[in-house]
């Protein structure tokens, strides 16, 4: 840890006051990177549904520190750093693939997707009392819940179940249920935002901003946000009217509901540092996201279909989601649009303040109503702690 | 380009300039109007990671021509006022072109955009391959369908405009 680095940010009395220059202060970077990125947080890197037969991979990053991913010949799901054990050549370089070993080009070291070292050329000559099996691919803690793969660097990081904490029963439901998904597609996309600015803006919120819920007549139903005590992790639950036909876009299946009405719901999840997952209208979309730096945060929006689906459903999440919620969606481009002013407007001076659903200057909100933007202070109060910032007396 | 002859390339590639024109002018009806009127006329924009790896959620997935319709109300009417507006340049190349059947040809075209944010610098947008059916009768040429696949894995901004 380096507490003594001096990093000093003024931070406002206000609970539902956040300073801009943590959105824009580049030495706030590094820090945050060991605090938070290779501190005690757990964070998604994969679902299973990415990798459904053995052999499958996928590389992926948390921060700067490169991982692969495998399901193992013994259906097992593990994650390694995606770096020789020998002099930590990058061991992988495609996003996603089947093997059955992974080969080091460098010095030919081989390795299974287990992570066991099956072969290394010259190892006679290698260092006294050299064995093959003290040089696994080293790997970080890893966890699962509902098929979501997580890692975390820290030892201090307590059980995921204890992590994801009060939300996990919209968790749950985000995730179809049982977690049971298969992977139909990517959109990968960089903003040019902080990390804190992404996640701070996506996910939930006011519908204000979205022209195409009016123009369409759509009344959200009734909803409410929660948030977890300890990390803010937020969760909304919403039911959700079907959308009225309009003469506004003649296609109309972008916006319909096929299935059961009682399981109609919206139902969306902010994991603290960066993770937003989403269970709208037939979408199951889980964004994973990468802090490449002080303004750059790759977001890679993963669809999902459920295994029991028949073939006209895949089709119609394939067609609802590809259109409605990515970085080119017809609700979600604003979002995205958002996220680059934001941190523009960010490089000035003074504090963001939070209006709706504030009742107090003093107290973190805990009733927080549909569409509030106190639900995000609990996460601003974690951040402001982790980072160890002292709030102002006056 | 496999027996197709000159005045029958001079009409593809002559839609293929209507096509980047009409999107660089920020003409939308000029872009639709490049597409056939038939109601299973298609364009699809989809990263080429997907494609490769028979996934097929897209960025655009427009596969009926009530789709591509509505892609321009997105842009004119749904996202007005949120966005930062950008010029696009597209560039293109065609590298091949055969016939599939009486009328109907199968082309391809490597595209590339740069794109230039209002008071901002030019840059690469994205990279791809146009892979596209087009109808020729006597009324001239119109795209059947018009897949764009792009190489760029992780593109530079949210996007706006189709590519």
């Amino acid at each position: 840890m380096t507490e003594a680095r001096n990093i000093e940010v003024k931070w406002p009395k206000n609970v539902n006051e956040v300073p801009k220059e943590i959105f824009v202060r580049e030495d706030l970077f590094e820090i945050e990177q060991e605090k938070i990125f290779r501190g005690p947080e757990w964070h998604p890197v994969a679902h299973t549904g990415e990798l459904p037969n053995k052999g499958d991979f996928k590389t992926f990053d948390l921060g700067k520190v490169p991982l692969l991913i495998t399901h193992g010949q013994d259906g097992e799901y593990r994650v390694f750093y995606n770096a020789c054990s020998h002099r930590s050549n990058q061991l992988e370089t495609a996003s996603s693939g089947n093997k059955t070993e992974f080969e080091c080009p460098y010095h030919r070291w081989l390795f299974n997707p287990e992570g066991e070292l099956i072969g290394c050329p010259n190892s006679k000559e290698f260092s006294p009392g050299f064995k093959r099996e003290d040089y696994p691919l080293g790997k970080p803690r890893t966890e699962l819940s509902y098929g979501l793969i997580f890692v975390t660097m820290s030892e201090e990081t307590p059980p995921l179940e204890e992590w994801i904490g009060d939300v996990m029963p919209t968790f749950k439901q985000a995730m179809g249920e049982d977690g049971d998904l298969r992977l139909l597609g990517y959109q990968k996309v960089s903003y040019k935002s902080n990390w804190k600015g992404y996640n701070d803006n996506d996910g939930y919120h006011a519908p204000l901003l979205h022209t195409a819920f009016t123009l369409l007549n759509w009344q959200g139903g009734q909803g409410h946000q929660y948030m977890d005590k300890t990390r803010g992790h937020l969760g909304f639950e919403a039911d959700l009217k079907p959308v009225p036909k309009s003469e506004m876009i003649k296609d109309h299946s972008l916006v319909e509901y096929i299935g059961d009405e009682a399981n109609m719901g919206s139902r969306l999840i902010q994991f603290f540092p960066t993770m937003v997952i989403t269970r709208h209208l037939n979408i199951f979309n889980i964004r994973f996201a990468i802090a490449r730096g002080p303004v750059d945060t790759e977001v890679h929006y993963a669809y999902f279909c459920h295994n029991s689906d028949d073939e006209e459903m895949v089709k119609h999440r394939i067609r609802q989601a590809s259109n409605l919620l990515g970085p080119c969606g017809m609700i979600s481009m604003e979002d995205a649009a958002v996220f680059h002013r934001i941190h523009i407007g960010s490089n000035t001076p003074g504090n963001a303040i939070f209006q709706k659903g504030v009742t107090s200057f003093d107290e973190l909100p805990t009733d927080v109503k549909q569409n509030d933007e106190s639900g995000n202070l609990p996460r601003w109060e974690y951040y402001r702690q982790v980072m160890g910032f002292e709030r102002a007396e006056v | 380009m496999s027996g197709v002859s000159v005045d029958l390339i001079a009409q593809v590639d002559a839609l293929q300039a209507q096509y980047i024109r009409a999107l660089d002018n920020r003409d939308f009806q000029g872009w639709v109007d490049t597409f056939d009127t038939a109601e299973d006329t298609a364009y699809f924009c989809t990263p080429a990671e997907n494609v490769d790896n028979n996934l097929e959620i897209a960025l655009m997935y427009d596969d009926c021509r009530k789709r591509i319709e509505d892609r321009v109300t997105f842009i004119t009417d749904i996202w007005a006022g949120t966005f930062q507006d950008y010029r696009t340049r597209h560039f293109i190349q065609r590298t091949h072109c055969e016939q599939k059947q009486e009328g109907l040809y199968l082309v391809e075209t490597n595209f590339s955009i740069i794109y230039t944010p209002e008071s901002g610098r030019s840059d690469v947008q994205v990279a791809g391959v146009y892979k596209d059916e087009v109808l020729i009768n006597g009324g001239g040429a119109k795209f059947k369908s018009k897949k764009a696949i792009y190489d760029t894995t992780v593109l530079p901004r949210y996007i706006v405009y189709p590519f």
